[in-house]
């Protein structure tokens, strides 16, 4: 009897460890896709890869490969591999492709995983809420990484020089857009233009501050108060407060015509942040897109997936909260100077003490998300920018554009 | 009139170049031809289903579709030509003997060497309206006093994307004229200048004649080429402003990356056909001179 | 040397021979300016510090001239890794695509058989469908095969592409060459094989050559199949080079300098092969 007893505890004992033992120690590959903004995003991410290879302590190895943003056919790209019957485990993500991938059954259910993660509160409920309402669904399939909120850089010297400070309402950033454009030599030819204005793709985010600003909302774009948000960024363009290249200037070119001194106001979010310093030193500033009659401003965002492929989803979502709440949060978000998910993350004194990231979090409470369909990518890429450069070269009257506009996202 | 036995020879010698691309292309393209005939949007799977010419139908109505085609036939005519008409004059030029010439002969392919993804963004960088290169060369001859946003105003952008693309097919056909210059027996060239021929008798009766199905292949090739090309155009200006350098493959590249594959394997298809009006003359033309030749 | 220039020679001096060839060397010089002038552009702009790129004038030769963008790209991206697999990938697609359209174009050119009209038609058509619809059914075919990731995958796409493209090239190529000399040398009891090699060939080759070439830039060039059918093990340069287009702008030191370096080995390349291009000249000449 005590033999038989013994026996059963060492039976017992010696299987538990062997399923403790595989649990831990069974080697899992996890590969990861993510694309990088520049060398120095690219050599962090390899990084935290390899810390977390090192430090997870569940045998987990994560392989992170590089593919090119190519302007956001990244996501088709990735969308391909996966249809294709490859692709990654886990991968970086943009909210609006979630639409496109959630249709075709391709991710993996967070909420259990969620349920039992203990850092789950470390990321503020209303994130939450944004993924589930981007995949239409009760429940959450993309897993928050990094936001970045919209707001206006601007030179302090050119204010100076134009007799302007920082506007207050929105009224006041049209009136700055037209007294900031100056011809500062005496040439007779305006040489800085007071607002940056992005005409190209990407453009959409900027210019739904304007439609908001008056009133409007993106439900309907068709109402008076969002058309007299277009016909107040058309006239900015009309009137010369824009550079004439503005229909086809994209991040690149604002950015640019900023640093440059062609322009005295642009819209952009903390990414580009190390670069204007680095450029102007104290001599630029920024403020948070000023309300009219509403005001809205565009939070930008990088998530992470879960492929429902992946033979690892456990390991794989470890590798998730890694970035999202753990080491790799902080170091990403240092580097890059985007807004941290992570609520700790937030309080570290990096992000406490600089000027932009005081200026996002003041825009954090306005700051939304277009509506995210499944015409929302080909809205995004093709039509906005083709239908704005044609209003903007006055081929379209601004009702005209704003009906096209709600037909190519909401089909009427 | 006895049977003429059957030949394997040239069915052997066609097979390994029909076997590998049946075994790669067969499915996908037939795929895509079945595509058209669906409302096959990858954005919403679940409405995927036959649904006839109802893709070909939406093409006819659709406005950007006409101004697509009707794109892609300046942008055709025009690129092609000029690469034509300069490609030749480089072969000519390239054909001489001068002291340096292979460097020159290497070097002026650049173009062509250049990575695809760097061409457009070049390009766009040189007509860029603030700081391109272009406009400052312009106004230190004086031609012109404003800066000029090329690419951003409808009306230079299209003319500004052909330049580009003749550019980049310059040395194609430079190229290919060349090594056919190179079969023409000189006892031609001899003979016609012991007849006290100029320069441009030996060139249309003897140099162009003696190219005839080079010439033939090469435009029909590059005409095909050109139509489909997407990524000068995709990298300078995506299609914009206002779609005026939208032509039908960029259309397509653009239904296709947003997974309307349906309606875009429509309108490759009806590109495909578009292209077989131009091909179909030629081939005749060709098949017929081939036959006259044995 | 070709017998044309010979007659030249024998007929006008030396300075006369200047003048007559004057207008062809301005008009080359002048076709040449606009060739090269955006490869000039590329390379200023690679040396060129950021600063500098969008100053408020134009400048056509930096003031601080700065190779830290070559350098980088060799110390920290290990730009050799994709040059050497797109070198690897274009060769054999090259070698493969040649050899199999030879045969397949001299079929066309010399046999009269059933069908040939349907196969060439057939092979035009083939490149007239553009890639970005095929690209799911594609990968998919390679992983089944078990060469996605591999550089066969690509040389596998590639060739599909080029051989038809080259099948129709050195068609015509063949058709204008005339069929006397293939035919004295069968005559004289030389079979097909025998004459194509000892005679067709050679006189080939400037053809072949040209049409390598095309063959080779078209593989060396290609995205859209590269970025699904490779992985950071394989990667081409043109992936490599998308790599430097982030979300926060165009790296242009990075990008344009990689342009240079992957330019220059391409035309140092086809420095040596176009001695070719007037060999086949003097092969038939002395047979003629």
């Amino acid at each position: 009897m005590k033999r038989k007893l013994v026996f059963a505890l060492m039976a017992v004992l010696s299987m538990m460890a062997v399923i403790a033992v595989s649990a831990q120690q069974k080697p899992v590959t996890i590969v990861h896709w993510y694309w990088a903004d520049n060398p120095a995003y690219s050599a962090q991410m390899q990084k935290i890869a390899t810390d977390f290879n090192a430090t997870n302590g569940k045998g987990i190895t994560v392989v992170a490969q590089e593919y090119p943003w190519d302007g956001g056919a990244y996501s088709e790209t990735l969308f391909r591999a996966v249809m294709g019957g490859g692709g990654p485990d886990t991968s970086s993500f943009k909210l609006t492709s979630t639409p496109l991938f959630a249709a075709n059954n391709l991710l993996v259910n967070l909420d259990d995983f969620l349920a039992k993660w203990k850092d789950k509160d470390k990321i503020e409920p209303s994130l939450y809420d944004t993924m589930r309402k981007a995949s239409g669904t009760k429940s959450v399939y993309v897993m928050p990484w990094n936001t970045q909120v919209l707001y206006v850089y601007y030179r302090p010297s050119l204010f100076k020089k134009a007799g302007v400070t920082v506007p207050k309402t929105y009224a006041e950033f049209l009136e700055a857009c037209k007294k900031l454009t100056m011809d500062t030599n005496g040439d007779g030819k305006i040489d800085v233009y007071g607002f940056g204005m992005r005409g190209a793709k990407g453009g959409q985010e900027p210019w739904g501050s304007f439609i908001w600003a008056r009133g409007g909302n993106f439900d309907d774009l068709t109402t008076p108060q969002a058309i007299a948000g277009m016909q107040d960024f058309i006239d900015l363009y009309k009137n010369g407060y824009a550079p004439p290249t503005a229909p086809m200037d994209g991040f690149n070119e604002i950015i640019a015509n900023f640093k440059s001194g062609k322009t005295a106001m642009t819209i952009h979010h903390i990414g580009s942040s190390i670069g204007m310093v680095d450029t102007f030193g104290d001599d630029v500033d920024a403020f948070a897109f000023p309300g009219g009659v509403g005001r809205w401003t565009s939070m930008g965002d990088t998530e992470n997936i879960i492929l429902k492929s992946s033979k690892n989803k456990e390991a794989a979502f470890e590798w998730l909260a890694y970035l999202a709440t753990g080491k790799g949060q902080e170091a990403w978000c240092v580097t890059t100077g985007n807004v941290p998910v992570s609520k700790d993350v937030q309080q570290l004194p990096i992000f406490q003490n600089n000027r932009f990231m005081k200026v996002s979090i003041e825009g954090a409470p306005y700051a939304g998300i277009f509506p995210i369909l499944d015409t929302t990518t080909e809205w995004i890429s093709t039509i906005w920018p083709n239908t704005v450069a044609a209003a903007l070269a006055g081929k379209m009257s601004a009702a005209d554009a704003m009906k096209q506009l709600q037909k190519g996202l909401w089909g009427k | 009139m006895h049977k003429k036995k059957f030949n394997p020879w040239p069915y052997l010698l066609i097979a390994p170049a029909l076997i590998t691309i049946f075994a790669v292309v067969f499915f996908p393209v037939l795929n895509a031809v079945l595509m058209s005939f669906q409302s096959y949007d990858l954005r919403r799977p679940s409405q995927i289903r036959f649904t006839g010419l109802a893709n070909y139908a939406a093409a006819m109505h659709d406005s950007l579709f006409w101004q697509a085609l009707l794109k892609t036939a300046i942008w055709v005519v025009v690129g092609v030509g000029f690469q034509f008409v300069f490609g030749f004059m480089l072969a000519l030029l390239l054909n001489r003997k001068f002291w340096g010439r292979g460097v020159v002969r290497s070097i002026s392919l650049i173009p062509w060497v250049t990575p695809g993804v760097l061409i457009g963004l070049m390009w766009r960088w040189i007509f860029d309206g603030n700081y391109g290169v272009l406009n400052d060369l312009l106004m230190r001859l004086g031609l012109i006093h404003d800066k000029i946003p090329f690419l951003a105003q409808q009306s230079t952008a299209f003319p500004s994307v052909i330049l580009t693309i003749i550019w980049q097919g310059i040395p194609f056909f430079a190229l290919m004229l060349l090594a056919g210059l190179q079969g023409i027996p000189e006892e031609l060239y001899d003979a016609a200048n012991v007849d006290g021929a100029n320069a441009f008798q030996r060139f249309f009766l003897i140099t162009v004649p003696s190219l005839k199905n080079t010439i033939f292949v090469t435009t029909l090739l590059r005409i095909i080429w050109v139509a489909n090309s997407v990524d000068v155009i995709f990298n300078m200006t995506e299609g914009g402003p206002a779609y005026s350098t939208q032509t039908l493959s960029v259309y397509v590249f653009n239904k296709g990356n947003t997974l309307n594959l349906g309606y875009a394997s429509t309108m490759a298809i009806l590109l495909a056909l578009a292209l077989a009006l131009v091909a179909v003359p030629y081939l005749k033309m060709l098949f017929k001179a081939q036959e006259e030749s044995k | 040397m070709t017998n044309r220039q010979r007659s030249h020679k024998r007929r006008f001096p030396r300075t006369a021979r200047f003048l007559r060839a004057l207008p062809g060397h301005i008009l080359l010089a002048a076709m040449l300016i606009f060739l090269l002038f955006p490869f000039y552009w590329t390379f200023v702009t690679s040396i060129k510090p950021q600063r500098e790129l969008y100053g408020s004038t134009v400048t056509y030769w930096p003031s601080k001239p700065t190779f830290e963008s070559y350098s980088k790209l060799f110390s920290e991206y290990n730009f050799i890794k994709p040059m050497l697999n797109s070198l690897l990938v274009a060769s054999v697609t090259t070698v493969v695509s040649l050899t199999v359209s030879l045969l397949a174009a001299y079929a066309f050119s010399r046999y009269r058989f059933k069908g040939r009209k349907f196969f060439m038609t057939m092979f035009l058509t083939n490149n007239m469908f553009p890639t970005v619809l095929l690209l799911i059914p594609l990968f998919a075919i390679m992983r089944r095969v078990g060469i996605l990731y591999t550089p066969s995958a690509l040389i596998l796409s590639y060739t599909t592409f080029t051989i038809p493209f080259s099948v129709w090239l050195l068609n015509g190529y063949l058709d204008d060459l005339p069929m006397s000399l293939e035919e004295a040398a069968m005559v004289d009891g030389a079979n097909r094989a025998q004459a194509f090699l000892k005679i067709i060939l050679p006189m080939l080759i400037p053809c072949v050559v040209a049409t390598g070439a095309y063959v080779f830039m078209t593989a060396w060039n290609e995205y859209t199949f590269a970025v699904m059918f490779t992985n950071e093990s394989n990667r081409t340069i043109p992936v490599a080079l998308k790599n430097f287009i982030g979300q926060l702008g165009v790296e242009w030191g990075m990008l344009t300098a990689g342009g240079i370096i992957t330019i220059i080995p391409v035309c140092i390349m086809f420095f040596f092969a176009q001695k070719r291009l007037v060999e086949g000249l003097t092969a038939g000449a002395v047979k003629g």
